[in-house]
């Protein structure tokens, strides 16, 4: 059984008003793992991780994040965070972010001093350390903010949006980056709405809507389902070869012919009776539904930016 | 407490960012040497180090008086005109920004994320931003202490107290700037909180010294004066202070008692230092071997209404103001999600 870095259940948050931003949080995070959390803004991703980083106080919380009861103080020692939109002291050198946060983690100063110069290295910032952070680039700045977010040698390391503002190039070395934590046994926590990004990372995911975790799983197991077959023929068929084909489950769109199953043994058939009829076939693969496909079936027509929380109803004065 | 230095050391470091320090400070070592280049001594006085001097038999007098005067200028001046107010005022303009920055969204959350507890995170970035006034007048008072030294060959000690009685001053007006800045996350309105807070104080205690001087000091100077008419006469025995007048006095000060007591705690000063045993508010002491008996009079009167607020009333009602403004602001600071 893979174990759990964070293992949380019913986790609810009730905002004054009577917004309800989580309604009922049950999740499991495998340690060592990528692991995304993807829903649509509103949805309540950037609380449950505040949650789990004392940022913001449950309502309702029950569970553990690296063993210890979530809201344990000593526990961040072990757990790095790179806020969505991070702000570090303008009038702080790079270097001096990392060494600041270091400390706030109680990391000591030596260790602080040694680290901080190689993360600078592995964020590819060692030429501008010595700069204000004034003077960075939003990118630069975010690079920063993932090198202070590992300053503790975290076994969690929390990501909101970390690639928000980074330009191609930076995204390529920040993937890099995130494998390379894997590589190390880190858990990485990943909140994100570039889904693209996501599916090349994360070895799971999970969806957040409205709320609630309404999928959790891996990318693999999530599409599993969606798993078909796609054959491409050179000219389009014709109506008698279509009919031999339609009780295979055989959909045909000009020269794309899909086959909605998952075991690949019954697409021998439908490729006899092509062969048969003299049909070329110019390839054949397995195909799934992408994440981004996977994500828009699940949060539905509500979409992103859509869903508002549900407001409680509140008692009625008598 | 490796949190805490992280703290504090980001804070040395803000303040030597923030151009306005630097000004203040260079303030504040043209004013000491301004004070510097005064002399005081027992053939008269001097100032801009000798270019402009007044001598001669009625600029006479004794080395006590003479370290006296000289730190008079220093306590009666320098402490409650620069330091007590000009000093305070330029850094409630530096440090006023400092909780609402360290509230924005993004930044807040990496601290409270840290293994180091809310209430010390607090009070750690609250008592580091009083670092901005501790270095000014530290510097402050270093050179009127060589100077003193240098000037009358008496090393005083005492002119240090300045230090902890100013920050002291700061933290209480202070204090009201950080509970609106955490409660509004403005640095507009918690200055103007601020100030408005100790714009009232000062006006508070201001007219109850005002009322306490015409309702005491001047029956027990001798003053009469006839309400109706608005004439006054100087008698030569202390008359019966005026009910009215009295009644007025106690009601000002009861208004008072919950507010920061800064221009009194800045007087306590005066009790802090002292010359051969003697402290400062001990005015006919130093008097006594110059003056006449009518002055040495006043000066009794004027002792009296120097003194008419024990350290306890004062120190104790501005701390327990401090004490309310800084527990709302970290019970807001605390219960608040970022």
């Amino acid at each position: 059984m893979t174990e759990s870095v964070i293992d949380i259940e019913e986790v609810r948050k009730r905002y004054r008003g009577g917004v309800e931003a989580l309604r009922g949080v049950s999740l499991k995070v495998p340690k060592g793992q990528i692991f995304g959390l993807l829903g649509p803004n509103g949805a309540g991703k950037s609380t449950l991780v505040k949650i789990l980083l004392s940022i913001v106080r449950a309502t309702e919380c029950r569970g553990e994040m690296l063993g210890k009861p979530v809201g344990d103080k000593a526990t961040l020692a072990r757990v790095g965070y790179l806020p969505e939109h991070a702000r570090f002291p303008e009038y702080l050198k790079g270097e001096e972010v990392i060494r600041y946060v270091a400390g706030l983690s109680g990391v000591p100063r030596a260790d602080a001093i040694k680290r901080s110069g190689e993360l600078l290295e592995v964020v590819g910032m060692k030429d501008w350390a010595n700069r204000r952070m004034g003077s960075y680039s939003k990118g630069m700045k975010q690079r920063i903010g993932l090198a202070q977010a590992l300053v503790n040698d975290p076994e969690i390391v929390f990501l909101d949006e970390p690639t928000d503002g980074v330009d191609p190039k930076g995204r390529l070395e920040m993937r890099a980056v995130l494998k390379m934590m894997k590589e190390q046994g880190r858990t990485v926590f990943i909140n994100s709405h570039l889904l693209g990004e996501l599916e090349m990372i994360c070895d799971s995911v999970a969806i957040m809507d409205q709320g609630k975790i309404v999928r959790q799983g891996t990318i693999a197991d999530l599409t599993e389902k969606t798993r078909h077959y796609e054959i491409r023929v050179q000219e389009a068929l014709g109506n008698m070869l279509l009919e031999k084909l339609k009780p295979h489950g055989v959909e045909c769109q000009g020269e794309l012919l899909t086959m909605y199953q998952q075991d690949a043994g019954r697409v021998q058939p439908v490729i006899d009776i092509l062969r048969a009829d003299g049909v070329t076939i110019t390839s054949m693969s397995e195909a799934r539904q992408s994440l981004e496909e996977l994500f828009m079936e699940t949060v539905g027509s509500h979409g992103p930016g859509a869903a508002m929380p549900p407001k409680i109803k509140q008692k009625e004065n008598v | 407490m490796r949190q805490i230095l992280t703290i504090f050391s980001d804070s040395y470091r803000l303040l030597k960012a923030k151009k306005l320090f630097w000004v203040a400070l260079s303030f504040s070592i043209m004013i000491a040497l301004l004070y510097a280049s005064i002399g005081i001594g027992e053939n008269g006085i001097s100032v801009l180090f000798g270019a402009y001097s007044l001598d001669g038999e009625d600029y006479q007098m004794s080395p006590m008086l003479a370290k006296f005067l000289y730190l008079m200028v220093f306590t009666d001046y320098m402490v409650p005109y620069w330091l007590g107010l000009f000093a305070i005022v330029l850094a409630l303009i530096s440090v006023c920004s400092v909780f609402p920055n360290f509230l924005e969204g993004g930044a807040i959350d990496v601290a409270v994320s840290k293994p180091i507890s809310r209430v010390t995170l607090f009070f750690a970035k609250y008592v580091s931003s009083l670092l901005f006034v501790a270095i000014q007048v530290f510097v402050f008072c270093l050179i009127v202490f060589i100077a003193f030294g240098v000037r009358m060959e008496s090393w005083n000690l005492g002119i240090f107290w300045a230090v902890p009685l100013i920050v002291f001053v700061f933290s209480m007006i202070y204090s009201v700037a950080v509970l609106m800045a955490v409660w509004t996350k403005s640095t507009l309105l918690s200055l103007f909180m601020a100030l408005l807070v100790w714009g009232m104080s000062w006006a508070i205690h201001g007219i109850e010294s005002l009322t306490y001087r015409a309702a005491y000091t001047a029956a027990a100077q001798g003053v009469a004066i006839n309400y109706a008419t608005g004439e006054s006469e100087v008698l030569d025995e202390p008359q019966e202070a005026n009910q009215s007048l009295v009644n007025i006095h106690r009601g000002i000060k009861m208004a008072g008692i919950p507010l920061p007591k800064t221009r009194d705690t800045t007087y306590f000063l005066n009790k802090l230092i002292k010359i051969e045993g003697k402290d400062l508010t001990q005015k006919s002491a130093f008097y006594a071997e110059a003056e006449d008996s009518y002055n040495l009079d006043m000066q009794d009167s004027v002792e009296d209404y120097e003194n008419r607020h024990s350290v306890g009333y004062t120190i104790g009602t501005s701390l327990a103001f401090e004490a309310v403004m800084l527990s709302l602001a970290c019970f807001i600071f605390v219960k608040r999600d970022y």
